[in-house]
């Protein structure tokens, strides 16, 4: 039987108990991150708490020095568990591989192995230095490598409380809970310890780390039981934004303030053709060849890579990383492939040039040709080429349309773009009385918003057939967007056309009469507006176009 | 010990014996009943009689054996049911259903004890302690999944045929008879190594008999035990042989003077019951109710032992 020696026995059962029910709770949570290493963990601990158990309760000085010997197993597998438990539980496994734990076991491994041969060295030291007065055989330790063995054990320590201290600030109760019970749970032993070699407790007789381990098994319980430790498990989090990071689609290139690289993610490395490893430390700027320094005021410039048809481009962003006092600490640079988008606005290009030069040619010479003759056949032809002017011209609407919204940087004024329209809109139509109203503080907005506002004004202008024709256009300001008014007092749109516009598409059986409605939708969807239709009481149509401002109060006019 | 036991309440046209009892009083007893059965705290009470039965015959002082055996048995039988709950749902539904509604508890339970256990036997020294993981350690060679984790060439040995009753028998032939030597720090004799092939033998047919209700559940689950692969019949001659062969051991021990007469007599009773037991196995309709008379045999034999020692 044990003959109880000291007070601190009982603390010592206590810390055996509660350590291996908690190590037997982790490793059923296996294979959740870091279940296993937190058994080893326990496992030393409990250990370490048995071996002075059995020192304590040993009949002989040299049973009583075995005890402790063996304890160092135990010592030395605590620290070595908890930062591959740290780096497990937070989701930094890919540094957990065998290489690395190899070499965190190696001082572990030394001094276990000098802690059994201490009789031939003396570097660690385990030795009888007397007897309690209820009979216990005191052992002392020390020697040079307990000093590095000590060192080694704190520096583990700190370096696996650095991990979990992030999870603090968790937006999660369930992770702040774990990591403030994780970090009682290791801090209080390593605490004693410390205090203990530093001559805290001259009177306890054995070193009290093993005692405090009670406290860590109850925080490492409640970690387990009460904040759902294998439950609800923080390591994806970390693996996501590396994840996110890797696989993302964008090309990625981090520059420190250097211009060294110092991260590059899969992407960026097949944009441009080199390996990470071997990019990562070499220049920022011979390996993204950019015709300025970087820039960072969401100016973006384009990245050609490879030659001819085989070429790719790539739209370059330029972000600052700055440090918490505003110090730039790098630049992360995002590689956007463009190529389709180029190829796109080429083709709108060649159309382009179709529409406003070869149709209108042609049809020029078909119509002096009709004028050569004359009759009724005389009089469709010219018509119908009219038409076709009429139509290409729609269709070079629509694609300077989107040119120009793409590259419209600055926007225009808003109260310029109105009386341009409207000054237009009363040469082509006489016969229409036009009446505008503006705000009195003028707005820049997208000069995409002129195709729009002329195709209403057309809409309106040339669909209404009655005596008394008006359009009225009115245009207000509302914080950030502006609204357009066209009403007018014509027979008013037919709800087919509506129908079809909302759908959004048009099939080979269902089509609008032409382009210009279209060109209406399309062209307050391009500039991120929205508009609506509604009757005119009694006729007519009311349309309300609705924008985002640029900007409040443009000077020019004519900007 | 076995490793399987559990019993469906029986349901009958009959008017049951307790239909006079209060209703609370009934709904009571069953509840207890259930958690006995379905968590396996019963098995704690008859390894406490065991590990007595090894204290009286062997006479070792009182010591703290028999709690650590308990705590032992609860720790690792409940976990077996925790980790076997999916399994049992074809051939012990209620069981299943008890433990998985009870997971959480059963498991923070089955984990404190253990632990209390391990502290406590401490206090025996490190062969205590040694002992008092073997278990822990056998149970994790048996029916956990740590085994096939290490690689395709391992599996459980739970599925091994005889290994996996022999495995059982001897974890619990080395706790109930060797804890008590470990805390006594007393060696080991003849009359111990009688006693614990007693036990190892008696617990390998105990092992077996719930076996033979789980042939579908087993053959499933890919668990090869005796009536899987030999058949109920055929289990039924083995079960007998076991018996019988022990029985010439007893016999035998006796006659040696290894064994003394009050013991021998108790046991040997206490195989005649096993015999009666084993003539039922196969034909009897409520085969839980037959794991659980076995592991109650060895209540009949501490109870004869003590008449016999003490005259009580």
């Amino acid at each position: 039987m044990f003959p109880p020696t000291s007070a601190a026995v009982p603390l010592l059962f206590g810390s055996v108990a509660i350590g291996v029910s908690a190590a037997i709770l982790a490793w059923r949570a296996r294979p959740n991150p870091g279940a296993m290493p937190l058994v080893w963990l326990l496992a030393g601990q409990s250990w370490w708490s048995t071996c002075i158990v059995f020192s304590l309760s040993a009949g002989t000085a040299a049973e009583a020095v075995f005890w402790t010997r063996v304890g160092w197993v135990g010592v030395m597998t605590v620290p070595v568990a908890w930062i591959l438990f740290s780096l497990e539980y937070t989701g930094r496994d890919e540094y957990l591989t065998r290489r690395n734990v190899a070499l965190l076991a190696v001082i572990p491994a030394l001094t276990v192995a000098l802690a059994l041969t201490e009789e031939y060295h003396g570097l660690l030291y385990v030795r009888e230095v007397g007897v309690t007065a209820r009979g216990s055989v005191l052992v002392e330790q020390g020697g040079i490598w307990y000093v590095v063995a000590a060192g080694y054990t704190y520096l583990l320590a700190v370096l696996g409380i650095v991990p979990i201290l992030g999870l603090l600030s968790s937006g999660a109760t369930a992770f702040r809970g774990q990591s403030a019970a994780l970090i009682v749970g290791v801090v209080t032993p390593w605490a004693t310890n410390v205090l203990y070699n530093l001559g805290a407790f001259p009177n306890v007789g054995i070193d009290p780390t093993p005692i405090a381990f009670a406290i860590s098994g109850v925080a490492y319980l409640g970690a387990i039981d009460r904040f759902r430790m294998f439950g609800a498990n923080p390591a994806p989090a970390w693996r996501a934004k590396q994840f996110l990071f890797d696989h993302i689609h964008e090309g990625v290139v981090v520059v420190d303030g250097h211009d060294t690289i110092v991260e590059m993610n899969r992407a960026a490395a097949e944009t441009l053709e080199v390996d990470v490893k071997r990019a990562v430390g070499s220049r920022g700027t011979e390996m993204l060849p950019l015709s300025e320094p970087f820039r960072t005021d969401g100016e973006r410039e384009l990245l050609t890579v490879g030659t001819g048809s085989a070429s790719r481009s790539y739209d370059v962003g330029v972000s600052e990383l700055t440090d918490r006092h505003g110090g730039t600490l790098g630049y992360v640079f995002t590689l956007h492939d463009v190529t389709r988008y180029l190829q796109q606005q080429q083709r709108l290009k060649v159309l382009n040039r179709v529409l406003r030069h070869n149709i209108r040619t042609e049809t020029n010479i078909i119509q002096g040709y009709a004028e050569r003759t004359s009759g009724e056949t005389a009089e469709t032809i010219t018509q119908r080429t009219a038409r076709i002017v009429e139509i290409s011209e729609k269709g070079r609407d629509a694609i300077d349309l989107f040119e120009d919204t793409v590259n419209d940087r600055g926007g225009t004024s808003l109260v310029g773009l109105l009386e341009r329209s409207l000054d237009d809109a009363r040469d082509a139509f006489p016969a229409v009385e036009f009446e505008l109203e503006y705000p009195a503080e003028d707005a820049a907005v997208s000069e995409g918003l002129s195709v729009v506002l002329n195709n209403l004004i057309e809409n309106a202008a040339l669909h209404n057939d009655g005596e008394d024709r008006r359009v009225t256009v009115t245009a207000e300001l509302d914080d950030d967007r502006a609204r357009l008014r066209v009403v007018d007092n014509g027979p008013g749109i037919d709800d087919y056309e509506l129908d079809v516009l909302n759908s959004g598409t048009e099939t080979p059986l269902r089509h609008a009469s032409g382009l210009g409605l279209w060109l209406v939708k399309w062209g307050t969807e391009v500039i991120d507006g929205s508009v609506t239709f509604e009757s005119n009481d009694p006729t007519g149509t009311v349309v309300t176009a609705t924008v985002p401002v640029r900007r409040r109060g443009v000077p020019d006019h004519n900007a | 010990m076995a490793s399987k036991t559990n019993e469906t309440p029986v349901s009958t046209d009959a008017v049951p014996w307790h239909a006079d009892v209060p209703e609370s009083v009934v709904d009571v007893g069953c509840r207890i009943r259930d958690v006995l059965t379905y968590s396996s705290t019963y098995l704690v009470f008859i390894a406490m009689i065991e590990v007595l039965t090894v204290h009286i015959v062997l006479s070792i002082p009182p010591n703290p054996a028999p709690i650590v055996v308990g705590l032992v048995t609860f720790a690792v039988y409940a976990g077996d049911r925790i980790a076997d709950a999916a399994d049992d749902e074809v051939s012990s539904p209620e069981r299943s259903a008890f433990v998985t509604r009870h997971r959480t508890l059963l498991s923070v339970l089955t984990a404190i004890t253990y632990g209390l256990a391990i502290a406590l036997s401490l206090t025996g020294g490190p062969l205590a302690l040694a002992i008092t993981l073997l278990p822990g350690g056998f149970w994790i060679l048996y029916a956990s999944d740590w085994l096939p984790s290490l690689g395709s060439y391992f599996k459980r040995l739970k599925r091994v045929l005889i290994v996996n009753s022999t495995i059982v028998a001897s974890a619990w032939a080395i706790a109930v008879v060797g804890l008590p030597l470990a805390f006594a720090e007393a060696s080991v004799t003849p009359l111990a190594a009688v006693v614990f092939v007693y036990f190892l033998v008696d617990t390998f047919v105990n092992t077996e008999i719930p076996n033979v209700r789980d042939v579908e559940a087993d053959e499933a689950v890919g668990v090869s035990t005796l009536p899987v692969v030999f058949g109920v019949r055929r289990t039924r001659h083995i079960l007998y042989g076991l018996d019988l062969a022990l029985v010439a051991f007893v016999v035998a021990a006796l006659s040696l003077g290894i064994l003394p007469a009050a013991a021998a007599a108790a046991i040997l009773v206490g195989l005649g019951y096993a015999l009666v037991l084993a003539w039922f196995v196969g034909r009897n309709a409520a085969p839980g109710r037959l794991a659980i008379a076995g592991e109650a045999k060895h209540l009949v034999v501490f109870a004869l032992l003590l008449v016999f020692t003490t005259g009580i």
